[in-house]
């Protein structure tokens, strides 16, 4: 047998798919032929390549990932309970699943992209009804608009811009999370949702323009002391020095009381870009 | 006592039940992240793309078919993200990567060099040639997988896999000449390596 005829045997030789006799006609060619059974140490030196641990925060990543996604609310707590533990033996491999109508699949279409357009186009139309019955009615009596209706109206139009908000985040095109990022910029009132998202695009995001219209999005609402509270956290797991140094700028202009302890423990720590250290330093000072 | 099968977990995730993708993760984000790390040499990389095939399996958790093996659909998945960030990077990307640094161990000096070595033969070799072997050796794909995967025969896999060995045991055997080369260059007082030293 030649190496053309012994190749689809060879193959299966590697991983010990062969029957004995098969083996026995693999290794006779094996003696005589140089190049294949150099072929067969390279395969068994392949074995030097070790295997390696992703790092503990790649699972972080996906729990954010996981909470930020939109339909993640559906999961019943055992089924919540089984996925945290790794590796888990089910005893009873049938975790209930829920019965009855699906409101996941119904918000969960509301979310989409062409959901976010239906809900656009749907409030629109209302608003100009309404805006139309307002001003008809104004002109038959006296009595001023009808506050309660103009009220709903901008609710609907908050929850709606936020809905599109977070299906923008989710896009695969950093412009269009960009645009999702400055989407939140005209909510007075985070949703908590929103505001998980905007932090976990924050951390996250792959491009640095996105993840420094994130702070700038958040930086709107440090009159919450979480979000302060926030970017102090993910200060130190940020990869951008210009992220960085953009996040010190704005712990200094807070002078928010905490930051400047975790400031001077964060210009300790090692491999720090030169410029974020500086800056770092230097904020120190201003909040002493 | 059995291990829920990817499969049913697969279709509980396509339910609905999205938390049950956690168990996924914790099976597999470690063999597609040292899938990624043969591939691509670059350890960032390669996290952001694992987390990458788990949102796409999230968002696309419709198009999975009951029935059909979740490893290969999860493959089939990792093999588009990855091709999807080539082309991304591909114009400011050098063709060939350099080595990533060896993680801490305590294998010897010897070890550690054949180990080099090898991850520079491996990245010499066209990619699907390096792909191929990667799933098969390392990822311990059965050629029946592999074969679904690239949508071929299992016969063609196995040629496939073979010819790839033999390129790569060339350029090892090329990389060894020249790295004795080198040694033996620096023993007799010759021109010192730069930075990346053969040891």
């Amino acid at each position: 047998m030649n190496c053309e005829q012994s190749t689809e045997l060879m193959a299966d030789y590697l991983v010990g798919a062969l029957v004995p006799e098969q083996m026995l006609v693999v290794e006779e060619h094996l003696r005589g032929c140089g190049a294949c059974a150099a072929d067969l140490a390279t395969w068994k030196k392949m074995a030097v390549l070790p295997m390696e641990s992703p790092s503990a925060e790649s699972r972080e990543r996906f729990e954010a990932m996981l909470h930020a996604y939109p339909s993640s609310a559906t999961a019943t707590s055992e089924a919540m309970v089984v996925a945290r533990q790794p590796g888990i033996v089910l005893t009873n491999p049938n975790v209930e699943v829920k019965r009855g109508f699906d409101w996941s699949a119904a918000t969960r279409w509301l979310r989409s992209p062409m959901g976010a357009v239906a809900w656009s186009v749907a409030v629109l139309v209302m608003g100009v009804l309404i805006g139309a019955g307002v001003s008809g009615r104004r002109s038959n009596d006296s009595s001023g608009p009808p506050a309660q209706e103009l009220a709903e109206v901008h609710a609907e139009l908050n929850s709606m811009r936020q809905l599109v908000a977070l299906s923008m985040l989710q896009q695969q095109s950093a412009s269009e999370r960009l645009q999702g990022v400055t989407f939140t910029n005209h909510e007075e009132q985070l949703d908590p949702q929103v505001y998980a998202a905007l932090l976990h695009t924050l951390r996250y995001d792959t491009s640095v323009d996105v993840r420094l219209a994130a702070l700038d999005a958040l930086s709107r609402h440090a009159g919450q002391p979480q979000v302060r509270k926030s970017v102090v956290d993910s200060l130190q797991t940020q990869q951008s020095p210009m992220v960085q140094v953009a996040m010190i700028d704005l712990l200094t202009e807070w002078r928010d009381p905490d930051a400047a302890q975790r400031l001077r423990n964060f210009q300790q720590s090692p491999n720090l870009n030169p410029t974020v250290r500086q800056r770092a330093q230097w904020a120190v000072s201003k909040l002493q | 006592m059995t291990l829920v099968a990817d499969e049913e977990l697969m279709v509980q995730v396509r339910n609905g039940e999205v938390e049950m993708l956690g168990v996924l993760f914790d099976r597999y984000q470690t063999p597609l992240y040292n899938f990624y790390t043969k591939m691509t040499q670059d350890r960032a990389v390669s996290e952001d793309l694992v987390q990458d095939v788990f949102l796409r399996i999230l968002r696309y958790r419709q198009t999975y078919r009951p029935g059909t093996a979740f490893r290969t659909w999860m493959y089939q998945i990792a093999r588009n993200a990855r091709l999807d960030h080539v082309r991304k990077v591909k114009p400011e990307a050098p063709l060939t990567a350099e080595p990533m640094a060896p993680a801490p161990s305590s294998d010897s000096a010897q070890q550690k060099q054949e180990a080099l070595l090898l991850q520079r033969a491996l990245m010499q070799l066209p990619e699907d040639k390096r792909e191929i072997l990667i799933l098969s050796r390392y990822q311990e794909l059965k050629y029946e997988e592999i074969a679904r995967l690239m949508s071929c025969e299992v016969g063609a896999v196995k040629v496939r896999v073979h010819r790839a060995l033999q390129q790569l045991r060339e350029m090892y055997q090329q990389l060894e000449r020249g790295a004795s080369t080198k040694q033996t260059d620096r023993l007799l007082g010759g021109n010192f390596p730069s930075s990346r030293t053969w040891q």
